[in-house]
């Protein structure tokens, strides 16, 4: 039985009509190639992107130095250093991330004990040159400040799950 | 800093206790001294300890455990009000806000003419007689409903 | 003894102790905040409650004392519901700062809270709130919120520290703990205060938030301070020593450490730290390579050498050197043919050397001292010299021991001292000897000629009938009386009392390695000159190693006047100091924590220690320096490839216990006089003043014992000079002088004016004995 079929696939270009099929079913089915940089997908709020510093309304940064997140990113891309500032509260003297490093884990958005160092929707940043994608405070803090009302619609959206 | 007087019955407290105990004798000293001083200000208490051979932070920490030391000079009359649980459920407390809103002060506050001061006690052990009171340390007033407090700052005026 | 079952273990253990220290033994762990194996028993904490056989509560372990055929449970279903609970309260008040918190990844209450805690608090109430207090530069309580009430600081104040600075004032929820309207906490031993607390509530005020537990790697070191050698673990972050604290070693510092061992790491990481090797050039320093540096420092000493004459070499060295640097030293200066090498920089009698049977120790070994029943120290200040022999002696003393105390300055040592013979420093030796005399007496022993002419006063009378009770007597010589002019004899003297009570004398070593020193032959054998014959008769070329000629000195008037005069100084030395002005070469070394090596500590245990980071920019260990300069002098005999090599080498065939020998032939007695009249100096070495790490020890620095020093009197003293205490004085001594504000303290002898020595505001002045004068300055109220 089976050479049988076999002989009549040798002639009758059975596959061709299979792909064809296909290329048919696809050809009138629902695009969902994205034109990218006109066209975006969608993001959830979780989405884990470039990582930034907030701060609270009053200006003051949120981050308080405690290196949970240091401790516990699994790339080791975090450094900190701290110091207690004038005002006697324990404060950061640098906070650099490697985003070379990083794996966007989100690890260190999960262990901040008040949601300091969060991770954005932004997907779309470059470096042109070594070290450009090395991110210092100011850095992180300038695109918190930037963002910063996603960032908190985000947390807000997320909170009742936490 | 103490009147010789005030050292004299203080040694005649240590006189009490073994030699190498002396510092058995500090509340003694400490209620002597305030006898004679009003209150217990830090050279005070530097000087009670002085005299028993203790730290000054060992007699301050007996100095302001017990609330019939005062480390703030106080008014003529020290009114101590309990309000520890059983007196609370019994009025103590109602007493203490009648006795505040009466002289126009809260705890440990002095009226301006420096005639009374109102303080918070511990328990004085009558509870059976609640609300309870003590005035200048020694005069323990009980059942304080109104009318009695009032007859009793009438008496005090 | 008695025979307890402690979850089902059987333990034994002698009656009297308590159920913990049962479960200790078995290796049962039961949770505690307040109890800790060197303090009192509060049991205030209740953390560790267990179920005991037929107790109807739950009991604290800490308190409860074992009975022959109890019964322990420490993680039943009861014992684990009352820790809980207890638990429970104690997390009421405490506020939830873990993140910002010092202690946190350390902290008892932290990691005891995981086990027993809950995962969310039913409290809903307000937490108590303290107000934090100010007490020093050392200890930080503005987080005292945190504290959880156990009492371990205030326990180790009156317990360990001789003297209670910090106590819980108030009550019931109010209680909180605090110094005496504001006092500081001036302790020596203050600092291990911040590693007893369970809680973040004490916590060190140099390393505040600079790092947390878990990022620092922990290396075994040992202090270069005291003749103690307490064993640290130094604590590092990016090759930089973040902290200091106590590695538990019970023969030497048991658990604690001093706040000089403890906080003098800031001295290591100070700017004033040399990083690269410099020659004075035309006047001006300038930065150059080893090499170079190196060259020009050998072709200097071999020109010297070959010129003048190898004798016109001297090595002077502290004994906070390591026992591979004293050694190589040492070797160095004899190859090139001179014996004028010496490390004891601020003694002043030199009439024991050659004399002496071996090198000068403690004579026991330090954990004897606590079972000492009489004391005499002889020219001490202990706490602040020795601060934890102290503590030892304390310790001493609480268990009945009487101690006696023969000096020229009376500060409080916080024991009951049974005895004082304070007397100016030139009648110290008649004291020693109208002690000898009167013991003499009671043993019904015969003394000396020169002896038997003492005058036996109330105060010696006094001392000698101690003594003469005693079962287990030490006599021990501080650093005062190693320093004094007559040390010799009295080192003689002291020797004879304690052989006429059958007791153990003793010297309290001046430095980490001050046993070193000798074992490593660092002083000159018979026609060399020692430290003081090298100053008073200027050599032409000097190597310095860590050496502060004005500060460490017994005389920096002469050791400055040496150190310009002479054509080469070449300066090794982990910091840019003052020889600026007088070397001709400066190179970097490394400090202890940056360089392997050894110290030899006042009961003659050999502590040999690596390296805990590495050395700060072009600094090197200073072994290799100083083997590198043998090389380069074409010398042989200096091809070590490690400091355990060097050491190995200096003690090869050294037995150094048999080395250890306190006995002194040969030395003469004098006719002690009972003392001059004139006003003389008595001079201590301030604490934080007596090496170089820790005068650049910041937080130290800030502390009471390291204010600035003041000319203190006797104040009838001061009242014959007509100056009134707080007035500027003129102190001269020889051709300098000094202006230092009056200051009485009637616990001084007539006669003599205390100024510290070791410190730049004295360092104008001449040697650390000997007659002063003291002129008031008209007009001149500080």
């Amino acid at each position: 039985m089976e050479k049988i079929t076999n002989f009549f696939k040798t002639f009758l270009l059975f596959e061709l009509v299979k792909g064809m099929a296909l290329t048919g079913r696809y050809f009138f089915a629902r695009k969902i190639t994205v034109q990218f940089p006109e066209e975006k997908t969608p993001q959830g709020f979780r989405f884990r992107g470039l990582h930034a510093q907030r701060r609270y309304a009053s200006g003051e940064e949120r981050c308080i130095g405690c290196k949970l997140c240091e401790a516990v990113c699994p790339a080791l891309a975090i450094n900190i250093e701290t110091e207690e500032r004038e005002d006697g509260t324990r404060r950061t003297t640098r906070y650099d991330i490697d985003l070379m490093k990083c794996i966007f884990c989100g690890f260190c958005e999960e262990s901040c004990p008040v949601d300091a160092i969060v991770e954005t929707r932004i997907l779309e940043y470059h470096g042109e040159k070594r070290g450009d994608l090395y991110y210092t405070k100011p850095m992180l803090l300038a695109v918190g400040d930037k963002y910063e009302e996603q960032i908190a619609k985000d947390r807000a959206a997320d909170a009742k799950y936490r | 800093m103490l009147s010789q007087d005030a050292i004299q019955k203080i040694d005649r407290e240590i006189a009490k206790y073994p030699a190498e105990q002396k510092q058995s004798a500090v509340m003694a000293a400490l209620a002597i001294a305030q006898m004679e001083k009003g209150w217990l200000s830090t050279e005070t208490i530097e000087a009670v300890a002085g005299h028993l051979g203790m730290a000054p932070v060992a007699v301050y920490e007996v100095a302001s455990f017990y609330n019939m030391y005062d480390l703030a000079p106080v008014g003529k009359v020290k009114i101590t009000v309990c309000t520890n649980l059983p007196c609370a459920l019994s009025g103590g407390v109602h007493a203490a806000d009648y006795l505040k809103q009466k002289l126009g002060i809260g705890f440990n506050e002095t009226t301006p003419d420096g005639r009374f001061t109102l303080k918070e006690g511990e328990c004085m052990g009558a509870c059976g007689d609640a609300p309870v009171l003590l005035v200048n340390n020694v005069r323990m007033c009980s059942f304080m409903q109104p009318e009695q407090i009032d007859r009793l700052l009438g008496e005090c005026q | 003894m008695a025979k307890i079952e402690i979850d089902g273990k059987q333990v034994e253990i002698e009656n009297g102790r308590t159920v913990i220290e049962a479960a200790h033994l078995a290796g049962i762990y039961i949770p505690h905040f307040c109890y800790h194996k060197k303090l009192s028993i509060a049991a205030n904490c209740r953390m560790c409650l267990v179920q005991v056989e037929k107790a109807p509560k739950p009991l604290p372990a800490c308190a409860t004392p074992v009975t022959d055929g109890m019964k322990v449970f420490t993680a039943s279903e009861q014992a684990v519901k009352a820790q809980k609970g207890v638990m429970e309260f104690l997390l009421i008040n405490h506020p939830l700062d873990c993140p910002v918190c010092d202690k946190g990844g350390e902290c008892e209450l932290q990691d005891l809270a995981v086990g027993y805690g809950s995962s969310a608090s039913r409290y809903q109430e307000e937490k108590r709130m303290v107000v934090p207090k100010e007490v020093g530069p050392l200890i930080s309580t503005k987080e005292m919120s945190r504290c959880i009430n156990c009492t371990r600081c205030v326990r180790f104040g009156q317990e360990i520290g001789g003297i209670m600075e910090l106590g819980q004032a108030f009550r019931g929820e109010h209680a909180e703990i605090m110094s005496f309207v504001s006092n500081s906490v001036d302790s020596e031993l203050s600092g291990n205060m911040i590693d007893l607390c369970p809680v973040g509530a004490l916590t060190s005020k140099p390393f505040r938030f600079t790092a947390r537990a878990w990022e620092l790697s922990h290396r075994r070191s040992v202090s270069p301070h005291d003749s103690l050698g307490s064993n640290l673990t130094v604590q590092v972050k990016n090759n930089r020593v973040m902290r200091v604290l106590p590695a538990e070693n019970e023969e030497i510092n048991e658990c604690w450490l001093s706040d000089k061992d403890r906080f003098s790491y800031e001295g290591l990481n100070s700017g004033e730290r040399l990083t690269k090797p410099m020659i004075k050039q035309n006047g001006a320093w300038q930065e150059v390579e080893w090499q170079a540096a190196l060259e020009y420092a050998a072709k200097g000493l071999r020109q010297i050498a070959d010129g003048a004459g190898a004798e016109h070499i001297g090595a002077l060295a502290t004994p906070h050197s390591t026992l591979e640097e004293l050694y190589l030293l040492q070797k160095l200066v004899r190859s090139v043919g001179s014996d004028n090498v010496d490390f004891r920089l601020r003694q002043s009698d030199f009439s024991a050397d050659g004399k002496q049977a071996g090198a000068p120790w403690l004579g026991m070994p330090i954990a004897e001292i606590n079972t000492r029943d009489r004391i005499l120290l002889v020219g001490s200040f202990l706490r602040k010299d020795h601060p934890l022999l102290a503590h030892r002696a304390r310790d001493a003393v609480k268990k009945g021991a009487q101690a006696s105390i023969v000096h020229s300055a009376d500060d409080d040592l916080l024991m009951n001292v049974a005895n004082k013979a304070i007397v100016a420093p030139d009648a110290m030796a008649n004291v020693l000897a109208q002690i000898l005399k009167a013991l003499a007496a009671e043993k019904q022993a015969v003394v000396e000629a020169s002896v038997q002419s003492a005058e036996v006063g109330s105060a010696a009378a006094a001392i000698a009938k101690s003594l003469a009770s005693g079962e287990r007597v030490a006599v021990l010589l501080g650093n005062f009386a190693q320093q004094h002019p007559q040390a010799a004899q009295l080192q003689v003297l002291g020797q004879q009392i304690a052989a006429l009570c059958g007791g153990k004398f003793g010297f309290l070593g001046e430095a980490a390695n001050s046993v070193g020193g000798h074992l490593a032959k660092a002083l000159p054998r018979a026609n060399g000159m020692n430290a003081a014959a090298m100053l008073a008769a200027p050599r032409k070329a000097y190597i310095l190693l860590n050496v502060e000629a004005e500060l460490d000195t017994h005389n920096p008037q002469q050791a400055l006047v040496a150190m310009k005069a002479a054509d080469l100084v070449v300066a090794l030395s982990a910091y840019k100091h003052q020889a600026t002005d007088y070397a001709d070469v400066l190179l970097p070394i490394a400090p202890f924590s940056e360089t392997s090596g050894t110290f030899v500590n006042t009961e003659g245990r050999v502590q040999s220690f690596k390296g805990a980071i590495k050395p700060l920019g072009e600094a090197r260990p200073g072994w290799k320096v100083l083997r590198v300069l043998g090389n380069l002098l074409n010398e042989t005999g200096f091809e070590y490839d490690t400091s355990e090599a060097v050491r190995d080498e200096a003690l090869s065939g050294v037995d150094v216990a048999a080395q250890l020998n306190n006995a002194v032939q040969g030395v003469a007695l004098e006719t002690a006089g009972a003392g001059s009249g004139s006003l003389q100096r008595v001079s201590d070495v301030p604490i934080y003043s007596a090496d170089a790490i820790v005068r650049r020890a910041a937080s130290l620095q800030n502390t009471r014992d390291a204010e600035a020093p003041c000319a203190l009197m006797h104040g009838a003293e001061l009242s014959r000079l007509g100056v009134h205490a707080g007035e500027q004085v003129k102190v001269s001594q020889g051709e300098g002088s000094a202006i230092l504000v009056a200051a009485a303290d009637d616990r001084l002898p007539q006669g003599v004016v205390r100024v510290a020595a070791g410190h730049a505001a004295t360092a104008g002045l001449g040697a650390m004995f000997g007659a002063v004068t003291v002129e008031p300055i008209t007009g001149g109220r500080a």
